[in-house]
C-alpha cells in the first residue's frame, strides 16, 4: 500500500483556511465571544445566593417545591465551595453552545426529515462529528479561533450537534403519516403542515434532543477547559493536572449539580411547552393526592414576578455593593490596569515562575490572567496572539519542535535559568542500574515500562525517538504517556512500596529534594547539552509593553531561589500558588523590586 | 330501503366492466364533463423506476407481474369511472388491490402516472400545487381509516381544522365546527380531547371535520373498517341518514362487500390494480363479472341487497295485482318480499307508488334468487307436485 499523505493534506488545508478565511474565523470569534460575554455578564452580575434563589423559583414553577429546595441547596453548595464564578462561566459556555447548536440543529433536522438525500448526506457527517475525538479538532480550533472560550464552544457545538439534528429528524419522521396526510388532504401548505402538525407532535422528541444537546455540552466543558475555556472545565483540568483530588471532586460535583438542574429543567420545560405534555401534567395533577404543598406550583405569572423581584434586588445590591479593591497607585502603577495573559503548562518550574510573574505584574498595576493550557494549545494560542507570554520553554533542545514551528510568531525573551538537564531517574534502592546502558535486559524488573509525562513534552520526544534507540531499549521498554503529576504520583506510590520504577525527570526538580533518586548517566550524550529555561512572548509583546519586556529580558533565577520557591508552592498546597509566591517574596525581600524596577 | 334514495339523480350509470378502449372519447366529451361531478379517466399509478415506460407496457397489454419482477409496482391500472353528484360510489377490494391509491389520486395527494381526474369539469391533474391545495381545502374532504385526528387539538379544534386552513376567522369556524359536530351527534363534546373518545366517536369527529368545510366531495378511506361491527353498522346508518340531508358526492373505500352493498349506489370491484366490475349492488350480485367477484358475493346477505324490482317477473295472468292482497314497492328488499309472500296465496304484486302493477314475484322465484339459481324449475316426473304456474 502506498502511504496516502492524508495528514499532510489536512495540514495544508488548515494552513490554507487560516490564511484565506481568517476574516470569517475572526467574525465567528467575535460573534461567539460577544454572546459569551453578554450571557456571562448577566449570569455573573447577581449575588450568588440571590441568583440561586432565582434558579430555585424556576425549579419550583417547573417541577414543584422539593425541586426548588434541592436546586437552592445545590447552588448554595457551589457558592460555598467557591466555584460560583467558574460555574457561571461554564453555564454561559453551555448556554451559548446550546443556543448555537439548536439554531443550527433544528432546521437541519427538519430539512433531513423532509429530504432523504439530505438525510443520507448528513448521516456520515454527523457520525464524523460525534465520534471524532474532540482533541483532534480542538487544536485546529485554536489555530482558527485562538485560545479562550471560542474553540471550546466550537468543539462543544460540533460534539453536541448530532443528537440535536437526529432527534429533530426522528421526531418529525415519527409523526403518524396519516396525520400528515390528513393535513395535506385539507389543503394545508407544507409550511403549515410543519408548523401546525409535525412540529407540535414532534416536540417531545425534539425537547429530548435539546436535553441531550445540553447534557453533551456539559460533558464537553472539561475539554473546553484544556483550550483555555475556563470555568468548571478549567478547574477540573487544573485539578487533574495537579492530581488535586479535592478540587477535582469539588469541580466535578459542581458540574453534576449544574447538569442535574439543566436536565430536570429542560425535561420539565418540554412538558410545559408541548400541548400533549401540558395535558398529561394536568391529568397527573388531578390524580395526585397527598400533601398539597408538595404539589403546589406557582403560576407562571407568580414565578415570573418572583424571578423579576429577585433579579431587581440582585441588580440593586450589585450596584451599591462591592467597590474597588486594594488599588495600586503612584509610580508603582506601571500597568494602569492593562491586561496581560499568561499561559502555563503544569510543570513545577513553570507554575512557580508563572505565579511569580503574576504577582510581580499585579504589584505593578497590571491585570494578570494566568491560565493552564495543554502544550499544543499554549504555543498555538501564543502564536495567535491571545496569550502574551509564558516562562517555561526549554531551548535549544527540549522544546525545539515548538520553537521551529512557531518562531516566526514568537519572541524569545531570553533564558532566566540554566543550565538544565534531562534524565531518566530511578530510586536509589534500585541497585545495579546506574547508567542508561544498565537498563538493557532489566525490562521485566520495571514491568517493561517507563512511566512518562505528557506526550507533548519535548523530553518525551527525545526519550522516545533517541534514547530508546541509541541504547537499544526499543521493544523492551514502553513509554507510558501520562502527565507530570501522574508520573510524580506513580513515583510516590512506587517509592513508598520500594518498587523499581524508572521515570523521566529534569533538573532542577523538587523531587530530588523529596526522594532519594539516582540520575542515570548518559555516556553517549544523547540527551544533549543542558537547556536554558526561556521566556517566550507573542510577537510584538515587548514593543507593546516596553517596561515588561525589559523586566522579562533581565529576569534571572538561581537554583536555590527556584527550588525554594517550588518547595514553598508544594508545601502551601494546590490552588494557593499565589499565596505561596507572596509568602516567598516576603521571605526574600528586595527581589521583587530587583526584578521589576520602577522609574529612575 | 337503502339503495334508492338518490335514484333520481343523473343518468343510469354504466353497468359493464368490459369497456372498450375507444369509449374514452365519449366520456371525454363536454356533455359528460359538465354533467358529472367526479370523473376518473384511464388513471394509472405506477411506483418505481421509469413509471411512464411501465404505463406504455401496460397499455399495450403487458402484465403486472412482469413489471413487478423489475421492482416496479403498478398500483392502479386503467381506472375509469364517473361519480354522479349526490351519489355514494364505493370502491371495493382487498388490501393491495390499489383502492387507497386510487382514492388518493382523486384529491391529488398522489399524482397519477397517466390519466386525468375531472371534478366539476376542472382537470385536477393539471392544476399547480397551490390551486390544488385550494381545491382540497374548499371542495374535497377526506375521512381516514384510523381517524387521523390531531391529538394536540381539542375535538372542536379538530373539527374546525379545514376551516382554519381556509383562513375562516376563529368565531365563525368554531360556530361551523360546532354545527358539524352536532350533525354527527357529538354536540357538547367540543372541549374534549380525541383520546378521551371511543373509536366510533373519534370517527364522528373525523366525519365532522370533513363536513365542516362544506366540501361537495367526500373521500372516505376505509373509514369504518377500524370500528367494531355494531358501531360500524351505526356509522353506516348515520352516514346514510346524513347523506339524505346533505347530498354530498361520496367516494367510499372498503374491503367489506356487505358494507359496499349497504352504502353504494355504484360499486367498483378492484383486483390487482384493475377495476374488474363496475355496477350497482344488484348488478354485481346477479351478474358477477368473473369467478373472483362471484367468490366475494357468496357471503353477502342477498335478501337484503336484492329488491322486488330485480327478482320480479311479468305476470302470467292479466288480472294480477287487482286483488286487495298486500303488494310491495319495487325497492322493497327480498327479505321483506318473503314476509309478504308467506301471507299471500299467489305471486306478490310489485306496484309503483301510483299503484300500477310493474310485475309479480312468484314464491319459487324468491327461493331461486336467495339460492342464487336462475335456471328456473325443471320438470318433475310426478307432475302433480307443482302447484303454482
Amino acid at each position: 500500500m502506498p502511504r496516502l499523505n492524508l495528514g499532510g493534506w489536512v495540514d495544508s488545508a488548515v494552513n490554507f483556511l487560516q490564511s484565506h478565511l481568517s476574516w470569517l474565523f475572526d467574525a465567528i470569534t467575535h460573534l461567539v465571544n460577544g454572546m459569551y460575554d453578554g450571557i456571562n455578564a448577566v449570569l455573573d452580575a447577581p449575588q450568588p445566593l440571590l441568583f440561586a434563589g432565582i434558579l430555585a423559583v424556576i425549579a419550583w414553577w417547573l417541577r414543584g417545591l422539593s425541586a426548588g429546595v434541592l436546586a437552592f441547596v445545590g447552588f448554595a453548595l457551589i457558592d460555598s465551595i467557591q466555584l460560583w464564578d467558574d460555574t457561571m462561566s461554564t453555564l454561559s459556555l453551555v448556554l451559548v453552545a446550546a443556543i448555537v447548536t439548536l439554531v443550527v440543529a433544528i432546521p437541519l433536522g427538519i430539512w433531513a426529515a423532509r429530504s432523504k438525500t439530505v438525510s443520507a448526506v448528513l448521516r456520515p457527517v454527523l457520525d464524523f462529528m460525534q465520534t471524532m475525538p474532540a482533541m483532534v479538532y480542538l487544536i485546529p480550533g485554536i489555530i482558527f479561533f485562538g485560545v479562550g472560550v471560542v474553540p471550546g464552544i466550537i468543539a462543544t457545538i460540533v460534539f453536541s450537534l448530532p443528537p440535536g439534528v437526529r432527534m429533530t429528524e426522528l421526531g418529525i419522521r415519527q409523526v403518524d403519516g396519516e396525520l400528515v396526510e390528513a393535513a395535506e388532504a385539507f389543503g394545508t401548505t407544507p409550511r403549515n403542515t410543519l408548523m401546525r402538525v409535525q412540529l407540535p407532535l414532534a416536540l417531545p422528541t425534539i425537547m429530548a434532543g435539546i436535553n441531550q444537546v445540553i447534557m453533551l455540552s456539559l460533558s464537553m466543558v472539561v475539554i473546553a477547559g484544556m483550550a483555555g475555556g475556563g470555568g468548571l472545565g478549567g478547574a477540573v483540568y487544573r485539578a487533574i493536572g495537579n492530581v488535586d483530588i479535592g478540587l477535582g471532586f469539588e469541580a466535578g460535583i459542581s458540574i453534576v449539580v449544574l447538569a442535574m438542574y439543566l436536565d430536570r429543567m429542560t425535561g420539565a420545560l418540554s412538558r410545559q411547552v408541548s400541548p400533549l405534555g401540558r395535558r398529561a401534567l394536568a391529568k397527573a395533577k388531578a390524580a395526585a393526592g397527598g400533601l398539597k404543598i408538595w404539589n403546589y406550583r406557582p403560576q407562571p405569572v407568580v414565578a415570573i414576578v418572583g424571578v423579576v423581584v429577585l433579579a431587581v434586588v440582585a441588580g440593586g445590591m450589585n450596584m451599591f455593593g462591592s467597590s474597588g479593591s486594594d488599588a495600586v497607585t503612584g509610580a508603582k502603577d506601571v500597568g494602569k490596569g492593562k491586561k496581560i495573559s499568561l499561559g502555563y503548562i503544569p510543570w513545577d518550574e513553570g507554575v512557580a515562575s508563572t505565579f511569580l510573574w503574576k504577582e510581580l505584574l499585579e504589584r505593578r498595576g497590571f491585570t494578570v490572567d494566568a491560565r493552564q493550557y495543554e502544550a499544543g494549545a499554549l504555543y498555538t494560542g501564543m502564536a495567535g496572539g491571545q496569550i502574551d507570554f509564558e516562562t517555561d520553554s526549554w531551548l535549544p533542545t527540549t522544546h525545539a519542535q515548538y520553537w521551529a514551528k512557531y518562531k516566526d510568531k514568537l519572541e524569545d525573551m531570553g533564558s532566566w535559568y540554566g543550565p538544565t538537564s534531562l534524565e531518566l531517574s530511578v530510586p536509589s534502592y534500585v541497585k545495579d542500574v546506574n547508567t542508561l546502558d544498565d537498563l538493557k535486559g532489566k525490562g521485566s524488573e520495571f514491568q517493561n515500562r517507563i512511566v512518562g509525562i505528557e506526550p507533548s513534552a519535548g523530553e518525551t520526544g527525545i526519550l522516545k525517538d533517541k534514547i530508546l534507540k541509541e541504547y537499544g531499549l526499543d521493544g523492551e521498554y514502553k513509554v507510558v504517556d501520562g502527565s507530570t503529576p501522574g508520573m510524580l504520583a506513580e513515583l510516590k506510590r512506587a517509592y513508598a512500596k520500594k518498587e523499581p520504577i524508572v521515570v523521566p525527570l529534569w533538573s532542577p526538580h523538587w523531587a530530588y529534594n523529596t526522594y532519594d533518586l539516582k540520575k542515570l548517566k548518559d555516556p553517549k550524550g544523547v540527551w544533549g547539552k543542558g537547556d536554558g529555561v526561556h521566556t517566550l512572548a507573542r510577537k510584538g509583546f515587548a514593543s507593546d509593553n516596553a517596561e515588561v519586556g525589559k523586566w522579562l529580558k533581565n529576569f534571572k533565577m538561581d537554583e536555590k531561589q527556584l527550588t525554594s520557591l517550588e518547595a514553598k508552592i508544594q508545601s502551601t498546597g494546590k490552588g494557593k500558588e499565589q499565596d505561596a509566591v507572596r509568602a516567598w517574596l516576603k521571605e526574600n525581600p528586595g527581589l521583587a523590586d530587583k526584578w521589576t524596577p520602577v522609574g529612575s | 330501503m337503502v339503495f334508492n334514495h338518490f335514484s333520481g339523480c343523473g343518468p343510469n350509470p354504466r353497468r359493464s366492466t368490459a369497456r372498450p378502449r375507444g369509449m374514452r372519447a365519449v366520456f371525454g366529451s363536454t356533455r359528460e364533463v359538465y354533467v358529472s361531478r367526479l370523473q376518473a379517466e384511464q388513471l394509472y399509478k405506477v411506483f418505481g423506476r421509469r413509471p411512464e415506460e411501465a404505463v406504455r407496457t401496460l397499455e399495450s397489454g403487458g402484465d403486472r407481474d412482469e413489471l413487478r419482477a423489475d421492482g416496479t409496482t403498478a398500483a392502479v391500472i386503467d381506472a375509469s369511472f364517473t361519480v354522479e353528484p349526490g351519489q355514494i360510489f364505493v370502491v371495493m377490494g382487498l388490501s393491495g388491490s390499489g383502492k387507497s391509491t386510487l382514492l388518493r389520486m382523486l384529491n391529488g395527494l398522489l399524482e397519477p402516472t397517466s390519466g386525468r381526474v375531472l371534478f366539476d369539469g376542472q382537470d385536477l391533474t393539471s392544476l399547480p400545487a397551490r390551486e390544488l391545495r385550494t381545491v382540497r381545502s374548499s371542495k374535497i374532504s377526506m375521512v381516514f381509516q384510523h381517524f387521523a385526528l390531531f391529538p394536540h387539538r381539542s375535538v372542536l379544534e379538530n373539527a374546525a381544522y379545514g376551516l382554519e386552513v381556509q383562513g375562516v376567522p376563529r368565531a365563525e369556524r368554531e360556530k361551523r365546527a360546532a354545527e358539524a359536530l352536532e350533525l354527527t351527534g357529538l354536540a357538547g363534546w367540543g372541549d374534549s380531547w380525541p383520546d378521551e373518545l371511543s373509536g366510533g366517536m373519534q370517527q364522528r369527529v373525523g366525519l365532522a371535520r370533513a363536513l365542516a368545510t362544506d366540501a361537495d366531495l367526500l373521500l372516505m378511506d376505509e373509514s369504518f373498517s377500524a370500528l367494531d361491527p355494531l358501531i360500524r353498522r351505526d356509522m353506516q346508518d348515520q352516514l346514510l341518514e346524513l347523506q339524505k340531508r346533505l347530498k354530498k358526492t361520496i367516494v367510499f373505500i372498503t374491503h367489506d362487500l356487505n358494507e359496499a352493498m349497504r352504502l353504494g349506489d355504484n360499486i367498483a370491484v378492484m383486483r390487482d390494480g384493475r377495476i374488474v366490475q363496475l355496477g350497482t349492488a344488484e348488478d354485481i350480485l346477479l351478474t358477477p363479472a368473473n369467478d373472483y367477484v362471484a367468490s366475494f358475493i357468496q357471503d353477502v346477505d342477498r335478501s337484503r341487497v336484492l329488491t322486488a324490482l330485480s327478482v320480479m317477473t311479468t305476470p302470467h295472468r292479466p288480472d294480477a295485482g287487482e286483488c286487495d292482497c298486500e303488494s310491495v314497492l319495487p325497492d322493497t328488499p327480498v327479505a321483506d318480499v318473503c314476509t309478504v309472500a308467506a301471507r299471500v296465496p299467489h305471486p306478490v304484486a310489485v306496484k309503483d307508488t301510483h299503484g300500477s302493477v310493474l310485475g309479480v314475484v312468484p314464491q319459487e322465484r324468491l327461493i331461486a334468487f336467495l339460492g342464487d339459481d336462475k335456471q328456473g324449475p325443471v320438470e318433475c316426473s310426478m307432475k302433480e307436485v307443482a302447484t303454482h304456474a
